[in-house]
């Protein structure tokens, strides 16, 4: 498991660093070895962050359509959902879903745009304006 | 200005899981040579739970490894090592002025973090998880000397940076939680009693507690769903719940299979500590075994996410295998259960 070959992730970023694991052999020892994680492991976190970077995409695309307000592209992009970006931005969830409406969103007061920012870290002119 | 700069003598070291490697770093640097294993068999760290009707990141809530701080708090316990667990710290800049008194005096102090914005963590595993375990041992200006024991080398981290992961929202959020061993250990503390306490509760908590979604219940009621899973939400859903179990056995690199393997080890220390225990290392062999099949499990289950061509034939074989997991598990416990130890 020494030879970092990283084909399996496609974000370059990915599988850099080496970790420590624990084995068994038939002949009874336990081991430890420290190197990068193997295809399987690579292949179920590349599960999800497909699944992730689908959504942020979908979300970004609707955004730019005018479908959606740009919380619920920060919200996917920070692998969020509506019951936990309520609990991260202190914002109701029903409010939190009816802000996902474009036009309600260009009315929001800045308190309300300061408190998503604050949970997406990111400023309000990042959260007005996806680009 | 000049930079203040407080460093502990503190020795990182990588291992297996961050709160067993936290604990016995912490134990090592305070005179008390515990390893990881032995630590997580003490603190009970073994564990599993399926909550299906909870979500996290879009799939069930799988857990195989005990709440988070239990490890410590149990291990120094047992033990009788007097530590210190500070929970709820409201303010946190109050949270991290505590952490600069105790660094102040030579104390190096574990911190429960979410490691989604945790700027040092390997980019690939950072989604919402907040049972994180780092300690901090030394400052140098705005800048903490971390040691993550996920990472090979301690870390530096910022002030801002620090607060933010400590004060992470979402599910069992760290709200500033700390602990740490009040002094040095001195004499000589018998690890039997201790192991044995350990032993005992991890047994009750995976075949005596008499709530169907935990322990070895847990593992055979999760067995059963899975194979309903594609039926039940079609096949991509499936795929990803079944990566969802994968990736919480993962959990970091412990060698898979749910930290099975790191509690075998600790089995094995034991059986040696008790003179060669036959049980106690026929339970480490039959342990190691299992968390081999889990490995097999991890295995079949990335195939399945890879190519999802025959998927009933694929769950039910998971399913079968995480049975046949399940039994082998739950004859280690009653093994475990049945020792009278002198």
């Amino acid at each position: 498991m020494d030879e970092n070959q990283n084909p399996v992730y496609s974000d370059k970023r990915h599988g850099q660093y080496r970790e420590l694991s624990y084995s068994y052999n038939e002949g009874g020892e336990y081991n430890k070895t420290v190197g990068f994680h193997g295809e399987a492991d690579r292949v179920i976190l590349q599960q999800a962050w497909d699944l992730f970077n689908d959504r942020i995409e979908e979300a970004r695309q609707k955004v730019l359509a005018g479908k959606v307000s740009p919380v619920v592209y920060y919200m996917e992009k920070n692998l969020l959902d509506p019951m936990n970006l309520s609990m991260m931005a202190g914002i109701s969830l029903w409010r939190v879903k009816w802000h996902f409406r474009p036009n309600v969103f260009k009315r929001l007061r800045e308190s309300t745009l300061a408190k998503y920012a604050a949970a997406f870290n990111i400023t309000i002119d990042q959260l007005k304006n996806i680009g | 200005m000049e930079q203040t700069k407080t460093i502990i003598d503190y020795t990182h070291r990588q291992a297996g899981h961050c709160e067993s490697g936290a604990t016995s770093n912490l134990f090592k640097f305070n005179g008390l040579d515990i390893s990881e294993p032995m630590a997580f068999g003490i603190g009970n760290g073994l564990y599993f739970s399926y909550i299906p009707f909870l979500k996290i990141q879009f799939a069930p809530m799988i857990s195989f490894r005990n709440l988070p701080n239990t490890v410590f708090k149990r291990s120094t316990d047992y033990l009788g090592i007097e530590a210190t667990v500070v929970k709820n710290i409201k303010d946190p800049a109050e949270a991290m002025r505590m952490l600069d008194r105790n660094l102040e005096k030579g104390l190096p102090t574990g911190c429960q973090v979410g490691v989604f914005q945790l700027t040092f963590f390997p980019p690939e595993y950072r989604m919402h998880y907040n049972m994180h375990n780092l300690v901090v041992y030394g400052k140098e200006g705005n800048n903490y000397w971390v040691s993550d024991t996920v990472m090979e080398h301690p870390q530096q981290i910022s002030y801002d940076d620090l607060l933010r992961v400590r004060y992470a929202k979402g599910a069992f959020a760290p709200q500033g939680k700390m602990y740490w061993i009040n002094r040095r250990i001195e004499g000589n503390i018998d690890l039997k009693p201790a192991i044995i306490k350990g032993i005992q509760k991890t047994v009750y908590e995976m075949i005596g507690i008499p709530f169907p979604l935990i322990g070895v219940k847990g593992l055979r009621w999760m067995a059963r769903d899975i194979k309903k899973w594609p039926k039940k939400h079609g096949n991509d859903k499936a795929a990803f719940y079944l990566g969802q179990i994968l990736r919480m056995a993962e959990d970091f690199g412990t060698g898979g299979a749910g930290f099975r393997y790191i509690y075998g080890a600790f089995l094995k220390e034991a059986g040696e500590l008790f003179s060669d225990h036959t049980e106690l290392l026929e339970a480490a062999d039959m342990m190691g075994k299992t968390a081999n099949k889990w490995r097999e499990f991890t295995y079949m289950g990335a195939r399945n996410c890879k190519n999802r061509s025959k998927p009933e034939e694929d769950y039910g074989t998971l399913s079968e295998k995480l049975l046949e997991i399940a039994a082998e598990e739950e004859k280690v416990y009653k093994k475990l259960k049945n020792i009278r130890f002198q």
